[in-house]
């Protein structure tokens, strides 16, 4: 086998900075076509292996920014292949748009999570001792994309999409029926429910594409939930990281009971911190509904903040004595103990390993520790935030969007001038598996179970 | 006592997959033993008298592609045809033939008994003679030992099956044959996963106790279809049609009143049974609200009365069997001849099983048809075939080899089975194949037949057809393209007419066949442009090619970019639990399925691009990175 095998033979694209408002952003084009990209972006192919300070154009020919760009010829490269660099302002919009310019065009898709990496690794670029590094780093930037694709996922957006989805199964049910069932008088495809629903789908994705290029629906940066037993001091927490008094404090139990949401900035990166409910079991309907919004919250979160009373005996392991809050945590989710109330127990405040994890002695009323905490969020944005952010994760959207637009289109076309079923049925398809990217796999025999169960289908 | 002749191929059952299996190892030149318990039964159709259907064709015509029996056999036993979905495009119509039992099968015996290096022996096979982990014969029940290099099961319709009629229930193959009861306990103790299916049939009526005129006659197609490259409409034998009736709310009500007698129904059955052919009784429970199903009354053949109705399988009482049967339309004085049963057999879960269908536990043991939770005829045959030919391959020290999902459904339907395994007895459909619009009946042999004739499956007859069609096609397309027609060009006059648009600026042939208003018999009618290609099959996959032109580019494009770690192979006694970051979940679903290569792991549910990230790193960290040749 030669190693050449083994290359990507796709063009591949991503932000290769962790997202935020970082000073500089980095965009990274690797593949055989990254000349191509360079040519549109730049209308030229930079200077192997040198700095030059260009303009970056979008579809339209405008400027969209200037910066540094890099070609660097494979194999000598990062990932073993051609690759570009674009270095511009680190603002999210911008990044965003020259993805969008890149990988509008023909035949580049969007990198996976950890795929540059991977690339490079496969491409004997990096030492096989950084095999376990790439493992973890693949692992980590998908938990994180996925957690990233949940977070611009939400609200109506959401509904739309799933809605949308949903309608195209129920399509291509009919679809697939009418051409492997032929003898069963469903004969779909002659009858005038196909092409309104295919019309209603076309006018569906307009309108969710419509949503998501506004915006509304995104939120970038890092989420750090807190959480803990009741008045552990959560909301103090909130008010001492984000400086106002947001949420109420009280000495009674359980006055949080919905979700606080809080933007803050660390050195110009952006991070939110979410306020929760203290878990326990409770009788109160309200407090028990702020509850289940407290686990929604950990897990769709990127760190969780496990408040904790210094008090307690710090030779003590935390799983052993919450272990049912251990359990519930999703595999591999960033944890930090917060151990609180230093000024009460009296115990040294800052960051050190205890069990394992990462643990922060600190007073929220005070602020002692406070440092230790923002400090440990900085690193932990540096190496968590490297994965994906909520732009990366709408651009992934809009283009899966996009493509099953372009799909739906051509298939009604093929449907009302030639009357193609089984070319529908293709166009169907591959809108399916544009969407499948947001909303997960949905396989042939799924679609099956959904003609058997809906039709009487067999003699 | 051993046998006196060794062999390289021991084919144990004498069904569609066995059929297939033994002239495949045979054609390739391998000495070839059947096995069968009742050689006056080779070839029989055990469920409805007919081949071919969506999906089902595709499979027979690639049968026939790779010099397979089952297109020619039902090309002389066929008594109607059809061509379903002819009003849609070429890639999803199939081809259906009606069957005469007796003529099929006679066809199908005749055959085997003239194919050379095949010996025909009629004794039951009771036990696998194995050498460590090597298989090396079998023996029969009078105790008969014969020595083979290898050795392909095919005998699912037999194995421990339990035949249902209301709540009585007896062991049995197909009614009137004995089930394979020893050698599916000897099984049993060997390492394989093995799970109850379930099927059915109809009872079975007498055409003279039936009132024909008041169903509606469903001819075959005119000009009849034929279904191997090879065939002519001359090889069928007479053509008849066949009926439709439909069921009512009496038949509905009598139905409803038996399901406390009904097996199914009372829980004695267990198997699952195949969601897209279920009994008359699952129908009317499950869908309440239709009024009335569909019946196909089929002729079982031309020399006897019997029919099949197709529609009405049932477990239900003999009693309520007749009160059903009568209260249908036509149906009223009718006479069962044979009672409708359902049937539970044992299958191997076909996880177990190499992509060439050799088993991943047994070196040199190979498992076809519905032993591997598959039903009908065709994916019986198909898998037959390529259970043979590598077997055939093995003894001959050649790579196996089996069609990719681009390539056939065979490939498909293997892929899947191996990979997926299955939860009911699994049948082809179109929509299980991703690349439908590659895969059609029209092109089989385009896509199989070369290969065939590689591997020593195809004749020189097949092969001589294959190539002239090539010529001619390659020849007419050069031809059509070098054809230019302008503005002001002599056939305008009758060309325009049969555009949507008139012809506006220089175009050749091929680009006027694109536009998908036109035809090529058409266009080939108009003097400057014809006569066009006599040879009919060449004629419409010059059509069909240029037709499609775009989404097979399309489809061949996104198949280039799958193939990246495709055969990237995992070693067989792979630990997936060594490789740290893949969650429990991931390891106990590749750990059950033990895919062979990357592709197949990819394919597998839940296994997340992010888990074959960390397969591919682990593998290469492992310099355990090959690709399969």
């Amino acid at each position: 086998m030669s190693e050449k095998s083994l290359s990507n033979t796709e063009t591949i694209a991503a932000q290769a900075t962790p997202p935020g408002r970082g000073g500089v952003g980095i965009i990274r084009v690797s593949g055989p076509l990254a000349s191509r990209a360079a040519e549109k972006l730049l209308g030229k192919i930079p200077k192997t292996r040198y700095a030059e300070y260009l303009s970056f154009y979008d579809q339209d020919q405008e400027v969209i920014d200037q910066g540094i760009a890099l070609f660097f010829k494979g194999p000598n490269s990062f990932t073993g292949e051609d690759v570009l660099e674009l270095q511009g302002h680190g603002g999210p919009v911008i990044l965003d748009m020259l993805l969008k310019h890149i990988v509008s065009l023909d035949n580049i898709r969007m990198a996976k999570p950890g795929e540059f990496s991977e690339q490079a690794f496969l491409n004997d670029k990096l030492d096989l001792t950084q095999a376990e590094a790439i493992a973890d780093l693949i692992n980590s930037s998908s938990e994180q994309a996925a957690r990233a694709a949940l977070h611009s996922l939400q609200g109506d957006f959401s509904k739309l999409v799933h809605q949308l989805v949903d309608d195209v199964i129920h399509l291509r049910m009919y679809v697939e029926a009418a051409i492997d069932f032929p003898e069963e008088e469903i004969d779909f495809l002659a009858d005038e429910k196909v092409s309104s629903s295919l019309n209603g789908l076309i006018e569906q994705v307009a309108d969710v594409l419509a949503k998501a290029q506004q915006g509304a629906i995104i939120r970038e940066g890092m989420r750090v939930v807190i959480a803990g037993r009741p008045n552990a001091g959560k909301s103090s927490l909130l008010n001492a990281l984000s400086g106002r008094e947001s949420a109420i404090v009280t000495d009674i139990e359980g006055t949080t009971r919905d979700v606080l949401s809080e933007q803050i900035h660390i050195d110009g990166m952006p991070l939110h911190i979410i306020d929760t409910a203290g878990l326990r079991e409770s009788p109160d309907k309200v407090e028990q509904i702020g509850i289940e919004r407290a686990w929604k919250e950990i897990k769709q979160a990127d760190r969780v903040l496990l408040m904790i009373d210094s008090q307690q005996d710090d030779r003590v392991d935390p799983t052993e004595f919450w272990p049912d809050f251990f359990n519930q945590l999703p595999d591999n989710m960033g944890l930090t103990i917060i151990r609180n109330k230093a000024d009460i127990s009296g115990q040294s405040c800052g960051f050190k390993l205890s069990h394992d994890k990462p643990t922060i002695t600190l007073s929220a009323k005070t602020g002692d520790g406070m440092t230790a905490l923002t400090d440990h969020l900085k690193q932990c944005m540096g190496y968590e935030g490297n994965a994906e952010g909520g732009f990366m994760a709408r651009r992934r959207h809009i283009q899966a969007l996009e493509s099953a637009q372009h799909h739906l289109l051509t298939g009604q076309e093929q449907l009302l001038s030639f009357m193609a079923g089984e070319i529908l049925a293709e166009e169907l398809r591959i809108t399916q598996q544009a969407l499948n990217e947001i909303t997960g796999e949905f396989t042939s025999d799924d679609l099956l179970g959904q003609i058997f169960s809906s039709f009487c289908i067999g003699k | 006592m051993w046998y006196q002749d060794s062999f390289d191929v021991i084919v144990v059952g004498g069904g569609h997959a066995g059929t297939e299996a033994c002239l495949a190892a045979a054609r390739m030149g391998c000495k070839t033993l059947l096995l069968t318990h009742n050689i006056d039964t080779l070839g029989a159709m055990s469920c409805n008298p007919a081949i071919g259907g969506i999906g089902k064709g595709h499979l027979v015509k690639e049968i026939d592609a790779l010099g397979g029996l089952m297109a020619e056999a039902i090309d002389h036993g066929g008594i109607q045809f059809r061509t379903l979905n002819s009003s849609k495009g070429p890639a999803v119509r199939a081809t259906r033939a009606q069957a005469d039992r007796l003529l099929y099968k006679a066809y199908v015996r005749n055959y085997l008994e003239n194919q050379e290096n095949l010996t025909i022996f009629q004794q039951p096979c009771d036990d696998l003679i194995l050498e460590n982990d090597q298989i090396i014969g079998v023996s029969t029940q009078m105790g008969l030992k014969f020595k083979g290099k290898t050795v392909v099961l095919t005998v699912g319709t037999f194995l421990a099956g339990q035949i249902h009629i209301g709540l009585n229930n007896y062991q049995g193959g197909r009614a009137g044959d004995p089930a394979s009861v020893n050698l599916a306990s000897r099984l049993r103790d060997m390492p394989f996963r093995i799970e109850r299916l379930k099927t059915g049939t109809p009872p079975r009526l007498d055409a003279r106790t039936l009132d024909f005129s008041v169903m509606q006659e469903q001819p075959g197609d005119t000009p009849v279809p034929t279904f191997s490259f090879m065939g002519k409409a001359e090889h069928h034998p007479q053509q008849i049609p066949c009926y439709i009736t439909h069921t009512n709310e009496q038949t509905h009500q009598v139905i409803r009143d038996g399901l406390d007698r009904s097996p199914m129904y009372t829980g004695v059955i267990e198997g699952v049974g195949p969601r897209y052919c279920p009994s008359i009784e699952d129908k009317i429970m499950r869908f309440a609200d239709k009024a009335s199903h569909q019946i196909f009354v089929e002729p079982e053949g031309l020399t006897t009365h019997e029919v099949y109705p197709n529609g009405i399988s049932t477990s239900l009482p003999f009693d309520v069997q007749m009160d059903l049967v009568r209260s249908i339309k036509g149906f009223e004085n009718a006479h069962i001849t044979r009672p409708g049963y359902a049937i539970e057999y044992d299958y191997f879960d076909p996880r177990d099983l190499k992509q060439t269908l050799e088993s991943k536990f047994i070196n040199n043991l190979f498992f076809a048809g519905q032993i591997n939770g598959t039903t009908g005829y065709e994916e019986a045959g198909a898998q037959g075939l390529v259970a043979g030919m590598n077997a055939a391959c093995r003894v001959q020290d050649k790579e196996g080899w089996t069609p990719g999902r681009e390539q056939a459904y065979m490939g498909v339907l293997i892929d899947d089975l191996s990979t997926l395994g299955t939860k009911e007895p699994y049948r082809m459909f179109t929509s299980r194949a991703e690349y439908r619009l590659l895969l059609r009946e029209d092109n089989a042999d385009i896509r199989l037949t070369e290969k065939g004739r590689e591997l020593g499956l195809v004749g020189d007859e097949r092969w001589q057809r294959f190539c002239e069609k090539m010529e001619n096609i390659e020849l007419e397309r050069q031809r059509l393209r070098g054809l230019w027609v302008q503005k002001d060009h002599e056939a305008t006059e009758k060309l325009n007419p049969m555009l949507k648009n008139p012809i506006s600026r220089e175009a050749n042939l091929e680009d006027l066949l694109r536009r998908p208003e036109t035809r090529y018999e058409d266009l080939m009618s108009i003097e400057a442009f014809g006569p066009g290609l006599a040879d009919k099959q060449a004629a419409e996959q010059v059509e069909i090619q240029i037709k499609y032109a775009g989404y097979i580019e399309r489809q061949l494009d996104e198949i280039d970019k799958k193939k990246r770690h495709e055969d990237t192979l995992i070693p067989a006694d792979f630990d997936f639990a060594q490789i740290s970051g893949l969650s429990n979940e991931v390891v106990a679903k590749l750990t059950d399925a033990r895919p062979e290569t990357l592709g197949k792991a990819s394919r597998i549910s839940g296994i997340t691009p992010a888990a074959i990230s960390l397969l591919l790193v682990y593998l290469k960290k492992h310099g355990l990175l090959r690709k399969t040749a």
